[in-house]
């Protein structure tokens, strides 16, 4: 060993060495060892409340600097160190806070999930659902010039990447193979940039955050937050409804679920800027514009939503990007916009594509009349079946066998569909 | 609480001579009175190496020794960690006997109170919807959970609560008696005679404490002047005050004396132990006992006639 080096650890054990010396008994260290050694502590009697009489001082033990039975226990003011430290810093009450409002707002991030599901964010979005996605959008990766070359064998062996040879582990986790595949297939997709120049005016952000409020009747909702990644483009998003189609939206009768009240599982706070609307890019962000949102679902190991808590969560912040764009657009004042904003969102558990494409026809949410937002939801598409290292074997029938099984070509062709829209 | 362990932990590792060697700021802050009760000297002196430290604690964090698992502020449907007994009381003496091991469990704080208003909803009838019914390892009932409003809560389930099943809980007590279905909940004043309930309270407001076993329910024999007489499951019969909420129907998961445990190891699973094999004579504790129904007992503290 360097000689410095060890004379550097000899000062170090020391230290340690003088350290144990403070304590006073050499044997039993109180603060770790009375759980494991001693006896359990009798349940804690509720503290005694303190009475307060004018013109009565108690009478405390604290000029004895020690207890005294019969006298009461002296109370002092709490040590004011005199300069600021991170580690002791105690916050103020919420009610002192500077953003403390009285009126409370229902927060919605990307890991609360809500009990109704995608009803819910249709009512918290004013949005009507139309079950899969048209044809004229899912037509875009049908002609082979839109096509990647070799693209099923390309798809699947992105597959077999993330399932199969990404890790040495016998079974990759989700957490893992959830975002290679998505970030592979992205990659894919974006090497038509050759033959459609278009593409590349595109751009991949992780990790932004964004906020959008909105009032709904005469509640007060947030979206805020980091969510999936985020494609964005220099152009906007077709709209896929037209006009009229936009016009008949204000027969939709949205769906409601009594006894349960359309704010349960939102966290209720009571510190928030009211309206607060940010993309979370700056103004001159070339790419302004949301395409798609990617959400690898999974990732998150604390925190997985079963498919409508997360189908939800794709049209709530698929609809805080279109709204946080609206308001930059168009400004604060609620109207139905001329030019409806879109954007796509892919969902996926590293099996299953959820695919959704949001329109944002109004920013008027305040009353259930009128004009109302579009989402057209494909739900629970299987990219494949079954990708396993090892077959499952029962009664020495192989009934799954290894290997990637059932490799669905629709599916990556409808994801790609949604890279494509706007560029072709 | 980790930075502790792990620098306990290094102790072990010291690289010291045989004598500590004080650097001189420690002993310049060292009190007197503590350096002379220390024992560290005495020890030195006969050569040994000093073993104050128990090594790496290897087992988990020390911060999981949470006592009080169930003393919480805010209610949540959270399943919650709990510590085992082995039936020991706060003491360390065993309490109940026959109880330790077993397959881990949580527990799920049920909402006994069944008549808990919203925030500002107070005084209002009102409706939950069954979001699922499910097994409860705490208890033989089964339990469901419910949303209504703003909130969930975990409620005992009755016979044939299901999915999807939208139930109603009302404090008022009308003229008429009601038809209330099962699953819904009333103070015993507003049901007819001769209903089938359960998840009894004793008290107005307190929760409910009797009736709350599989596959149980209580009988409402009768009304009188202000209180409702209640036959248990075990034919005692209790008196109430009338504001008493009541669950109607029976409890769920009716099956449950019917189960076949099968085998010992069965019951080791359940946290139940062998009782003791001690032999012990028969005596009067053995055989039929033929004895009368206890009489009716009142939890209504009804003025006396002298007080008047």
């Amino acid at each position: 060993m360097i000689p410095e080096a060890r004379q550097r650890l000899r000062s170090g054990a020391t230290l340690l060495n003088d350290l144990r010396l403070f304590s006073v008994h050499p044997r039993r260290q109180l603060n770790v060892s009375r759980p494991l050694l001693g006896r359990a502590a009798a349940p804690r009697p509720r503290p005694r409340e303190r009475v307060e009489i004018p013109g009565l001082e108690p009478i405390t033990y604290g000029a004895r600097s020690h207890y005294v039975p019969g006298l009461a226990k002296p109370v002092y003011p709490r040590w004011e160190m005199g300069h600021k430290d991170p580690r002791f810093y105690r916050s103020p009450p919420h009610q002192q806070m500077a953003l403390y409002k009285e009126k409370a707002c229902y927060l919605f991030n990307q890991r609360t999930s809500i009990l109704e599901g995608v009803r819910q964010a249709l009512w918290l979005t004013k949005t009507k659902q139309t079950t899969g996605l048209p044809s004229q959008l899912l037509s875009l990766a049908e002609s082979s010039a839109n096509q990647i070359a070799d693209q099923d064998e390309r798809v699947m062996n992105v597959i077999k990447h993330a399932r199969f040879w990404e890790m040495t582990e016998m079974e990759p986790p989700q957490e893992n193979y959830c975002s290679t595949l998505l970030h592979s297939l992205l990659q894919l997709c974006s090497s038509l940039q050759a033959s459609h120049p278009v593409l590349g005016k595109r751009m991949l952000a992780e990790k932004y955050s964004l906020t959008a409020s909105w009032n709904r009747g005469e509640d007060l909702f947030q979206v805020r937050g980091q969510n999936g990644l985020l494609l964005s483009s220099t152009t906007p998003l077709p709209p896929l409804a037209d006009r009229q189609e936009v016009e008949e939206t204000e027969n939709h009768v949205l769906e409601t679920f009594y006894p349960v009240s359309p704010t349960i599982d939102l966290q209720t706070t009571h510190l928030y800027s009211p309206d607060r609307m940010t993309t979370g890019f700056c103004g001159d962000y070339p790419y302004p514009h949301a395409h798609t949102l990617y959400f690898p679902e999974g990732v998150d190991r604390r925190n997985r939503l079963r498919p409508p808590q997360l189908r939800a969560k794709m049209i709530m912040f698929c609809f805080a990007n279109a709204l946080a764009r609206a308001h930059t657009l168009y400004g604060a004042a609620p109207q139905t916009l001329d030019q409806p904003v879109c954007v796509q969102a892919v969902a996926t558990d590293g099996q299953n594509l959820q695919l959704a494409f949001f329109q944002l026809n109004t920013t008027d949410l305040q009353h259930h009349h009128g004009v109302k937002n579009q989402v057209w939801l494909e739900e629970d598409v299987p990219l494949y079946e079954s990708a396993r290292l090892l077959p499952l074997i029962k009664r020495k029938q192989v009934e799954i066998p290894a290997g990637l099984v059932g490799y669905q070509p629709e599916t990556f062709r409808k994801f790609l569909s949604l890279y494509l829209h706007g560029a072709v | 609480m980790a930075m502790a362990c792990l620098s306990r932990g290094l102790r072990s590792l010291s690289l010291l001579p045989q004598t500590p060697v004080l650097s001189s700021q420690t002993r310049a802050t060292l009190r007197p009175a503590i350096s002379v009760q220390l024992p560290l000297p005495a020890i030195v002196s006969h050569g040994t190496p000093l073993q104050l430290c128990r090594g790496f604690i290897t087992t988990a964090s020390l911060d999981q020794n949470r006592r009080f698992w169930k003393q919480r502020e805010k209610y949540t449907i959270k399943p919650i960690g709990m510590k085992k007994t082995g039936g020991r009381d706060h003491t360390g003496k065993v309490r109940t006997h026959g109880i330790g091991g077993g397959h881990k469990q949580r527990y799920r704080w049920v909402d006994f109170q069944r008549l808990r208003f919203e925030a500002g909803k107070e005084g209002q009838v009102f409706e939950e919807k069954v979001v699922e019914v499910r097994y409860d390892p705490c208890r033989s009932a089964d339990i469901a959970l419910v949303a209504g409003g703003n909130r969930k809560r975990w409620l005992i389930a009755t016979e044939n609560m299901q999915v999807g099943d939208i139930i109603k809980t009302s404090g008022v007590i009308g003229r008429m008696a009601v038809s209330a279905n099962e699953g819904d909940s009333y103070p015993l004043g507003a049901l007819p005679v001769g209903t089938l309930v359960n998840n009894l309270e004793l008290q107005p407001g307190t929760g409910s404490v009797f009736i709350r076993a599989a596959g149980t329910s209580g009988l409402l024999l009768r009304k009188v002047n202000g209180t409702a007489i209640v036959q248990l499951p075990s034919k005692r019969q209790v008196q109430v005050a009338e504001t008493c909420m009541v669950t109607v129907g029976r409890i769920s998961n009716i099956d449950h004396n019917q189960r076949i445990i099968g085998k010992a190891g069965r019951n080791r699973w359940l946290g139940i132990r062998p009782s003791s094999g001690l032999w012990q004579r028969k005596g009067g504790w053995a055989g039929r006992k033929i004895k009368p129904l206890p009489p009716m007992k009142s939890y209504v503290n009804l003025p006396s006639i002298s007080a008047n």
